[in-house]
């Protein structure tokens, strides 16, 4: 831990995994009680090689229920994508916006990204979650939780993606993004937003990241190289893809396919979904969604949603296929129609 | 001397004159926000109202059923003096009763659903006469296990039939809109009731149910609960089968989906204006004293309003509107007759033609524009 923190934030990222691992066995075994765990602590998972790593999603994620106060599903659905990945997702009924929130592990490093849209421990405890999530992990690998680093992030700047982060202010070895571009920016050593791309190291497992704005300004892309899931945030998911900037939304997108022209990518993976299978939308705010469309979807759906992107030059609402992309019109129109409205 | 009024005290009542100060006279957090939270000294203690209020005293048992003076010199007096459940920020977890119940006066009920067990959080009206009782709309969820309507009216009016000494209780369940699944969904749980009748949804048959088969829109029919008649309205605008009804014990209209202090989705606007319109000729011949809607959307401040699926409305505004609003919502309607766009007022918003959802950025004028807290 004092080793971790005398690094400056850049050669933290540019850390050799196995340099990383060197100091932790050595200066943080005093600072273990067991030192039984720390004793036998196994060598290091290989996340290099056979990639990408096989994973499932659920056929089903919980979606909420018609009636909110009756829902009986956990307040966060952890799913184990495989042994060394988990994809959380926010219940419905604790809110809305319901956002999904990868947490992948490395040798020396947990990253969570996105911390759902409920604020406080005692209504939505994502904090128990996680730390359940890496209890087993290490009870699983043989590894102590307390030599694991957590990574707080958040893919951008909108409240139901990082309301929660606060929980995590007492977790010991737990870094968290702060709350202002600049403070995102300097928690992955940018300075060269939005092209430049980063590579975080969690311990033989690769993250890279680079600048994605368009929806807001302040978003990432976040690229594990383990599963090689391409998770886009907000400004590509099944859903209402809000542009409020169509410029660098659409600079952010020939990014993504610049990407994947030149990377193998499983899987794309936004926050949300908001949309039905058959491409039925789920209104904006709605809290059960029975019939949801899955969230991850292929490159060729995000290479289809390019082409069908260049196509647009006005404001407006278009349905591509996989997604609705709405130009610049979240402060005025929506999807939705009166039911109701005869001659 | 005005031997019929007395004050409390009485000697030197000149310097001791009530000039009414929240801060001063009362508690400015009083539950009811009534103007004189302590009474007002300068009113009758034995007002005419109170012949009204003796149908349930406990010295009747053992005796006929009671029959009730349903007329009165104005409006029965009632009041609505409970705050409404207004949900939680984390849904799953909210612990209030399914249905609110709130006893407007001895035979009038108001219930709300729970903003956790449906966003929509319908208003019920639950109505008694001397020969029936009347229950306008139904709820926005079928499951009774999630929303016990049937078993709370069902409780109601038992308790209701022991304090008047009356066994057989014959209830009429009727919509402000049959179609609006907002507000019939309930209606499944009263299918099979005994000495229920329900009126059924299909525009002609329930036109022709309220005797209005010929008449409507422009007629009036009736439902007769003993010495109270219920009065119905046609009103479509928002729904093409959209009903109001007037009360004359308590001077309530209740005007479903039509106007209510929310987000008013028009379904024709030339139907919208002219229902207002009938709407403001018979509240011109009836005593009005509120309007009561099928829900609240909108927030305490003016022209604020919660979006549509939202589980925590914790800023809502009161459910009861004056019926001078009925003037203002003609206005407006009329300003967005004809053309696809919203609208926002102090007390309602108008929505014609466009998305349920839809926003603007155009605020009224001279109306305030104060922010409300976030849920955190």
């Amino acid at each position: 831990m004092t080793k971790s923190a005398s690094i400056d934030r850049r050669s933290f990222l540019a850390y050799n995994a196995a340099a990383a691992a060197i100091p932790l066995t050595g200066a943080s075994i005093a600072g273990l009680t067991s030192a039984a765990s720390a004793l036998v602590r196994p060598a290091p998972i290989d996340f290099g090689s056979n990639l990408p790593a096989a994973g499932t999603f659920p056929a089903k994620w919980i979606c909420g229920s018609s009636s909110c106060m009756d829902n009986t599903d956990p307040p966060v659905h952890v799913h184990w994508y495989n042994p060394h990945t988990a994809i959380l997702r926010q219940n419905k009924a604790y809110s809305y916006e319901a956002p999904f929130a990868p947490l992948y592990f490395g040798n020396d490093r947990v990253l969570l990204l996105d911390e759902g849209f409920v604020q406080l421990r005692n209504d939505w405890d994502l904090r128990g979650v996680v730390d359940q999530c890496i209890d087993e992990w290490c009870r699983r690998n043989g590894r102590d939780p307390a030599s694991l680093e957590l990574l707080v992030a958040f893919s951008h700047l909108h409240a139901d993606h990082y309301a929660a982060t606060n929980q995590f202010a007492d977790r010991p070895n737990t870094r968290y993004m702060g709350l202002t571009h600049e403070e995102m920016l300097g928690f992955w050593g940018m300075t060269n937003f939005p092209e430049e791309r980063v590579a975080l190291d969690l311990g033989g497992r690769e993250i890279l990241i680079w600048g994605s704005p368009g929806h807001v300004v302040s978003e990432f892309a976040y690229y594990d190289s383990y599963t090689q899931i391409l998770y886009t945030g907000d400004m590509f998911y099944r859903g209402r893809c809000y542009i409020s900037f169509w410029e660098p939304w659409f600079d952010s997108m020939k990014r993504l396919i610049d990407f994947v022209d030149t990377h193998p990518v499983a899987h794309v993976m936004g926050c949300h979904v908001e949309m039905s299978r058959g491409g039925e939308d789920y209104p904006y705010g709605i809290t059960y969604q029975p019939d949801e469309a899955p969230v991850h979807m292929t490159v060729q759906q995000l290479r289809d949603t390019f082409e069908f992107a260049k196509t647009i030059t006005k404001p407006g609402i278009y349905f591509t296929g996989t997604v609705f992309l709405c130009n610049q019109t979240r402060g005025t129109t929506t999807i939705d129609k009166n039911p109701y409205k005869y001659d | 001397m005005r031997p019929a009024r007395r004050r409390p005290g009485g000697g030197s009542c000149v310097d001791q004159k009530p000039s009414y100060s929240a801060a001063l006279s009362g508690n400015p957090q009083s539950a009811t926000g009534a103007a004189y939270p302590n009474g007002n000294p300068d009113l009758l203690y034995n007002r005419p109202g109170a012949r009204n209020t003796d149908s349930a005293v406990p010295l009747r048992r053992d005796r006929p059923p009671v029959v009730h003076n349903y007329s009165c010199d104005g409006p029965a007096p009632g009041n609505l003096a409970f705050r409404w459940t207004y949900g939680s920020n984390v849904a799953a977890r909210n612990r209030d009763p399914r249905v609110q119940v709130v006893q407007y006066n001895e035979d009038s009920f108001v219930m709300r659903q729970n903003v956790c067990v449906h966003w929509e959080a319908p208003f019920t009206y639950l109505l008694f006469g001397n020969a029936g009782a009347l229950l306008i709309d139904s709820g926005a969820t079928d499951n009774a296990q999630h929303y016990p309507l049937r078993e709370t009216v069902d409780a109601i009016i038992t308790r209701w039939g022991q304090a008047r000494g009356r066994k057989n209780i014959p209830l009429t369940v009727a919509l402000t809109s049959g179609e609006d699944i907002a507000q019939n969904q309930g209606l499944v749980q009263f299918v099979g009731r005994p000495d229920t009748a329900i009126v059924p949804k299909p525009l002609e048959v329930m036109k022709r149910f309220y005797g209005l088969g010929s008449s409507w829109p422009s007629g009036t029919g009736k439902i007769d609960l003993g010495d109270r008649v219920i009065e119905v309205i046609p009103t479509p605008g928002t729904h093409k089968d959209g009903v109001s009804f007037y009360d004359p014990y308590c001077d309530f209209l209740f005007t479903g989906d039509l106007l209510f202090p929310g987000r008013i989705n028009i379904g024709n606007d030339r139907d919208f204006v002219t229902s207002l319109e009938r709407l403001k000729a018979f509240a011109a011949s009836r005593p009005v004293k509120w309007i009561l809607g099928g829900h609240v959307d909108m927030m305490f401040v003016p022209g604020q309003y919660y979006p549509r699926f939202r589980n925590y409305k914790p800023f809502e505004r009161v459910l009861e509107m004056t019926p001078d609003l009925i003037d203002e919502a003609i206005t407006s309607a009329k300003a967005v007759q004809g053309k696809e766009m919203m609208l926002i007022r102090p007390d309602f918003v108008l929505f014609n033609g466009v998305s349920p959802d839809q926003r603007t950025r155009e605020w009224p004028a001279g109306v305030p524009k104060i922010d409300t807290p976030r849920p955190f």
